[in-house]
């Protein structure tokens, strides 16, 4: 292999291995996890909660090597990842299949031990539906495979939740929605601005295969039903005022970018403002959402 | 283990020297990593002793 020169026998160095878990995915994990904690009623010991909080990133960390170790290929093809570490050359295949078995079983098993079963299994369930169901099966298959990889990011809230209180009731359904419908609008907005090199990748991103205006009317679709689904908690009496204003504010401002996004039809990258407002706000609204989920908690109570 | 194995034939020298600082690097994030665990693991028992679970 021509590789082997440049992984040094095989030998990956610690900072690809880290760089293999995907670290700045890994801060939204983290971070929604902790809000999911945060929001359950119960207590949990601070210890407890850091173990809980530890081995939800260790799944997500090991489910980003195990899509790393199927995805070499289409990842080396796009610029935006050929510098990842597999397709660069600085690490064999053999090595990120390894390190992602390896910590998946790690982080069910601390999870098991330290926290709950319940949020154990909940856990094994997340890797396996992001590393097989999302990367093997379906990615390359349907162009929804954003919306089944939104499943996918969607489980740590709630696997923080089960955490707490060892079950999983309507709020934490709840959160693990918003982050379900969030995901298709604020993927297919870079997937318009970066269309090209999906296509190159032969990955059916919805753009590639439905068209720009298409995708432009999905965005808008789901974000009416993210708005719904992200006032629901204050609707239902789950969440205070503080939660429900902060909701209906950034999910208004969200709607109002999303219908500029559908009523847009050009074709150039660089006209695409509108696109790269709304992927720019989503990631905003995702966190400050969560946020006062927590802030409301920590207030109403 | 810092003398040159030159039976190891795909490897020239200078690799051989980037194989075993890498190595030594590993080495020492996974003794970090151990003693952090070790830490981890006396705190989650003795917390589950204090909750009688």
């Amino acid at each position: 292999m021509t590789t082997a020169s440049h992984t040094i026998q095989g030998l990956a160095s610690a900072k690809d291995l880290f760089a293999l878990t995907k670290p700045r995915v890994m801060s939204l994990v983290i971070f929604t996890a902790l809000c999911g904690l945060l929001a359950a009623p119960g207590d949990i010991h601070p210890v407890i909660a850091f173990t809980a909080i530890l081995a939800i990133s260790l799944g997500a960390g090991a489910s980003a090597a195990l899509n790393q170790w199927y995805e070499s290929d289409i990842d080396a093809i796009m610029k935006r990842t050929s510098q990842r570490p597999l397709p660069a050359g600085r690490m064999d295949r053999e090595t990120a299949l390894h390190f992602g078995i390896g910590l998946s079983v790690f982080s069910v098993l601390l999870m098991g031990v330290a926290v709950n079963w319940f949020s154990a299994i909940f856990l094994a369930f997340s890797i396996f539906f992001y590393a097989v169901v999302y990367t093997i099966w379906l990615k390359r298959s349907t162009p929804q495979n954003i919306v089944i990889g939104g499943a996918a990011g969607a489980f740590p809230p709630a696997i923080g939740w089960a955490a707490v209180t060892g079950d999983v009731t309507m709020m934490p359904f709840l959160l693990f929605a918003i982050i379900f419908f969030w995901t298709p609008p604020h993927f297919w907005a870079l997937a318009l601005f970066m269309n090209s090199d999906y296509s190159k990748a032969g990955v059916p991103m919805m753009p590639v295969v439905a068209g720009r205006q298409s995708t432009r009317k999905q965005i808008f679709g789901y974000s009416l039903i993210l708005a719904a689904v992200a006032i629901a908690p204050f609707a239902f009496g789950l969440a205070g005022v503080v939660y429900g204003a902060v909701a209906i504010v950034l999910s208004g401002i969200f709607c109002a970018l999303a219908w500029r996004v559908c009523r847009s039809n050009t074709t150039r990258p660089d006209d695409m403002g509108s696109e790269k407002r709304l992927f720019k706000f989503s990631i905003l609204y995702l966190f400050a959402l969560f946020a006062a989920v927590v802030a409301d908690r920590i207030i109403m109570a | 283990m810092s003398e040159i194995d030159s039976d190891k034939a795909p490897m020239t020298p200078e690799e051989q020297k980037v194989y075993q600082a890498r190595q030594k690097q590993r080495a020492i994030i996974m003794a970090c990593l151990l003693l952090f665990m070790v830490v981890l693991f006396y705190l989650i028992t003795i917390v589950k002793i204090g909750s009688g679970s």
